[in-house]
């Protein structure tokens, strides 16, 4: 097996993060542009995706340090790395934190679904090969369903930080003497 | 995106993760194949081996000299294992008549009242004896001393074979079972001593037979038999506080078919 069984698992952990977002872009969308909601806040819930998945990149970060840690020379960089150009377009992700990606959200659904090809591949795999191993599959998913709640998650958060910083911004407003 | 795109969009990741799910979920049901037995594994061959003459390499002769008669028992009753073996045994069913004393060195039955079927146990059957008398802990003085009273023996005379009954100890199967637990065999035998008792009695009693496969050695092939059983001496006399109520005795006994 070699190096196949770890850029397996590389492979799985990029689809932990990355590949519940289209599923979580389209149901959010929907619901945005659902006319009974208009003009409340889940109206605007969509605006917020970006940023989720700018979050969702940023933790991938996070987790790829924590792998590397203690050392980050480039020699253990290359070895734990084994899909660097993956592990690159996945980090690009957190350009989405920047206002200019941010207003393109369809750019982050085209990002995402790189990750969101790997299932289908294999599922498309599983169906019309009969010598594919199921176990596959069954790990695919698995990882698939806590991307789902990962994002979902993550888009939780956003419109929680997003809410306190309204919140604090209105008693800033009142707090402050009027001109 | 336009809102019909973005519906079409959903309805297609969803068909995919439904997809995904059921592709999953088909084997979910499948039987798990058995997991290992842990039991022991019980085989018995159809080896047959029978007793005969010396020169027959068919027949198996009585292995005397690679042979022993082992017993243990705790010193006191608590102390570390007073143990011994006795010098002079045979296999042989002694009648009444043959009681006696021999004048010789070699054996003085013919060892041949014994055969073994491996996988017919209810044709196994054997006879043995021991010598009192002969009984040896390694420490003479004890041996032709306080223990000869304390089996109620008389002490060895030179050069005989003392097989009165005041000096023997019979043992004779009434039956032998598989055991359902190992490889063994359960032999059930009567055990008759005349001990310090008036007459000899007779107990029942269920021993653990284990055979050991012929295997080449030198010019010849050997197996064995090992009897494990346990008595009560108080049952037979014996009174001293010395030794513990069961006496554990081993039997190991060889066959050869030189």
């Amino acid at each position: 097996m070699g190096n196949s069984f770890f850029i397996y698992i590389q492979t799985l952990e990029l689809m932990a993060f990355f590949a519940g977002y289209p599923l979580i872009y389209a149901i959010v969308v929907y619901i945005a542009d659902s006319r009974r909601l208009s003009n409340s806040l889940i109206s605007r819930i969509d605006s917020f995706l970006p940023f989720a998945y700018a979050l969702v990149g940023t933790l991938f970060l996070g987790f790829q340090l924590k792998k590397l840690y203690p050392d980050y020379s480039a020699a253990n960089i290359n070895q734990v790395i084994q899909q660097p150009w993956l592990i690159g377009w996945a980090l690009l992700s957190i350009l989405f934190w920047l206002p200019w990606f941010a207003g393109k959200k369809i750019l982050s659904l085209i990002h995402s679904f790189l990750f969101f090809s790997f299932l289908i591949k294999d599922i498309i795999l599983q169906l019309f090969t009969s010598s594919r191993d199921g176990n596959i599959i069954n790990n695919d998913m698995k990882v698939y369903a806590e991307s789902l709640f990962l994002n979902l998650a993550c888009i939780a958060i956003i419109v929680f930080a997003y809410g306190l910083v309204l919140l604090l911004k209105r008693r800033l407003k009142r707090l402050s003497p009027p001109v | 995106m336009k809102r019909i795109d973005n519906r079409m969009l959903m309805i297609f990741l969803i068909l995919i993760s439904g997809i995904g799910l059921i592709a999953s979920c088909v084997h979910k049901n499948e039987v798990l194949p058995a997991s290992a037995s842990t039991a022991v594994i019980i085989t018995h061959g159809s080896r047959i081996h029978l007793p005969g003459l010396a020169g027959d390499t068919t027949k198996w002769k009585f292995d005397k000299v690679h042979s022993a008669v082992n017993w243990s028992t705790p010193f006191q009753a608590v102390g570390a294992p007073l143990t011994g073996k006795f010098n002079q045994f045979g296999i042989a069913d002694i009648s009444s008549a043959q009681m006696q004393n021999y004048v010789t060195a070699a054996q003085p039955l013919a060892d041949t009242s014994w055969s073994f079927y491996e996988n017919q146990p209810k044709k196994i059957h054997f006879s043995g004896y021991v010598q009192i008398n002969q009984v040896n802990t390694g420490e003479p003085g004890r041996d032709q001393g306080c223990l000869v009273s304390t089996l109620g023996t008389s002490a060895i005379v030179a050069g005989t074979q003392n097989l009165t009954v005041s000096n023997i100890a019979l043992i004779k199967t009434t039956s032998v079972d598989f055991d359902p637990l190992s490889n063994d065999y359960l032999a059930t035998f009567n055990f008759t001593w005349l001990g310090k008792m008036g007459a000899p009695v007779t107990e029942s009693i269920v021993g653990r037979l284990t055979y050991v496969p012929a295997a080449v050695t030198g010019t010849h092939k050997e197996f064995g038999l090992v009897l494990k059983f346990q008595i009560n001496c108080r049952h037979y006399g014996v009174t001293s506080t010395n030794v513990a109520d069961i006496i554990a005795i081993e039997v190991h006994a060889n066959f050869n078919n030189q």
